[in-house]
């Protein structure tokens, strides 16, 4: 694995760092600098968008680490959680505010959690959430390559995920295989939230992006789907647009990032 | 009295040192004037939020101070060609419908997307050209995540191109005296009933 990218964080990192020697935070990877083809675009808008070098966790964060943080942020703890910070379903699976039970196994990915909640565990651990075009960057890359978009066996394995429905108990994080840049589990596992779920100005409903409802949108109007192939894609970008922040579901988690 | 309730320890307007006695809303801004000093605020509340804003007059809140009035809110940036001067006419249209008891006890909020090129200064020019009530008006400059959540709150959708335009999603909120979302009007060239309905229907008598 290792590859022109990886040397291209190194030295991304020795000129921030005036070449000093910076490690990696533990439990993260660095992915480096790299282009993200928005799914829709309006006519404003790049073909390619890129993405600065950033750290990313390998794994989505567990309901053991999420524990720890409402221990020490009791404002997250279940039953002190504000509501319009999280819906009535956060953390629903827990036995109790301070207690994960059998439902939620201390190597799983927290599920139930709300935007707010995993903005929150970021900034206590000196993170922030990924964004959607660092997200889809890392996701696109195969086991073998950056950009896994032409790999056909790599895209027929990611649709056979969202195909099938979420298993009955969810496997620990670190089940899936690592990808080009390291980073585990972000297909197969859960969804996960990114820092601007709500920036999709496209509907991604044909219904709503002509007539009636262009009003709602100011300078909007996608000039077309990028890559029309790519039904996963159409999936997370229609998942995003249908969440709200307080919202929380059984099958939706988060990772961290950091700057480098 | 509602001034018996204010208290000056609370108040987030750190520069604004006044006698909470003197006559209110005459001449501070939304920002400016003494706030509640409780802030144990409801759980829907956005006044919640931590985040610190600075108004066009260079002062620095938290939302929290906006406490006691209804709120008429929207998203904005100043340099948009496009839906925005039509979302702030929509606004000033709801504050000219509002009859004379609730046009002095309605507050219009306008928050910017734009961190980088609305700065407090910009956002004066914009109070100025737009002619903007200072009694009544408070525009908002804030740091992007702060944005993005308060957006989040508001079910504001937004994104900004590569010419450092925002597109965004259209829609008016009010809030009422204790920051809870009580409607939300999307769209753009609404006429100013609704809202103005909904306000008559939380101002307390």
């Amino acid at each position: 694995m290792s590859s022109v990218q990886h040397q291209i964080c190194v030295i991304a990192l020795a000129l921030l760092m005036g070449s000093m020697a910076h490690a990696t935070p533990p439990d993260m990877v660095c992915v480096s600098d790299g282009v993200f083809r928005p799914l829709f675009r309006s006519q404003t808008d790049l073909k390619e968008v890129s993405v600065k070098s950033f750290y990313l966790d390998v794994v989505p964060v567990t309901n053991e680490k999420f524990l720890q943080f409402v221990r020490a942020n009791p404002r997250w703890q279940r039953s002190q959680v504000k509501r319009i910070f999280a819906d009535e379903s956060y953390l629903k699976h827990w036995a109790g505010d301070l207690e994960l039970g059998t439902n939620a196994l201390p190597d799983q990915p927290v599920v139930w959690v709300s935007w707010f909640a995993a903005k929150a565990f970021a900034q206590w651990h000196g993170k922030r959430l990924p964004t959607v075009a660092e997200w889809e960057m890392t996701a696109a890359a195969s086991p073998t390559l950056a950009d896994g978009t032409k790999d056909v066996v790599f895209q027929r394995d990611i649709l056979r995920w969202y195909s099938t429905s979420s298993p009955g108990v969810l496997p620990a994080v670190t089940s899936g295989p690592a990808n080009f840049w390291g980073v585990r589990d972000l297909h197969g596992l859960v969804w996960e939230w990114v820092s601007d779920f709500n920036s999709a100005t496209v509907t991604g409903d044909a219904r709503g992006d002509t007539g009636l409802d262009r009003q709602l949108f100011c300078g909007a109007g996608a000039i077309g789907a990028q890559d029309v192939e790519n039904f996963p894609a159409f999936m997370r970008y229609g998942f995003r647009s249908s969440l709200k922040a307080a919202y929380t579901i059984h099958n939706l988690g988060f990772r961290c990032a950091k700057d480098l | 009295m509602i001034l018996k309730t204010f208290s000056l320890a609370a108040a987030l307007c750190v520069t604004a040192l006044f006698d909470a006695t003197s006559s209110l809303a005459q001449v501070l801004p939304p920002c400016c004037r003494p706030i509640a000093a409780q802030t144990n605020y409801t759980d829907k509340s956005l006044f919640q939020l931590d985040s610190i804003w600075t108004s066009d007059a260079g002062k620095r809140i938290k939302l929290g101070a906006l406490r006691g009035r209804p709120q008429v809110v929207a998203m904005f940036f100043a340099s948009c060609q496009f839906t925005c001067p039509l979302t702030v006419s929509d606004m000033k249209r709801i504050e000219t419908a509002l009859p004379e008891n609730l046009q002095t006890n309605t507050d219009f909020l306008l928050i910017s997307f734009d961190s980088e090129r609305d700065t407090p200064a910009a956002l004066k020019t914009y109070r100025a050209e737009r002619e903007l009530s200072g009694q009544n008006w408070t525009l908002l400059h804030g740091e992007p995540d702060d944005v993005r959540e308060l957006a989040a709150l508001l079910g504001v959708i937004y994104r900004q191109d590569a010419n450092g335009n925002f597109a965004h999603s259209n829609v008016i909120t009010l809030l009422n005296a204790e920051g809870e979302i009580v409607y939300q009007q999307p769209g753009l060239n609404l006429p100013a009933d609704e809202i103005v309905a909904k306000l008559k229907a939380i101002a307390t008598p």
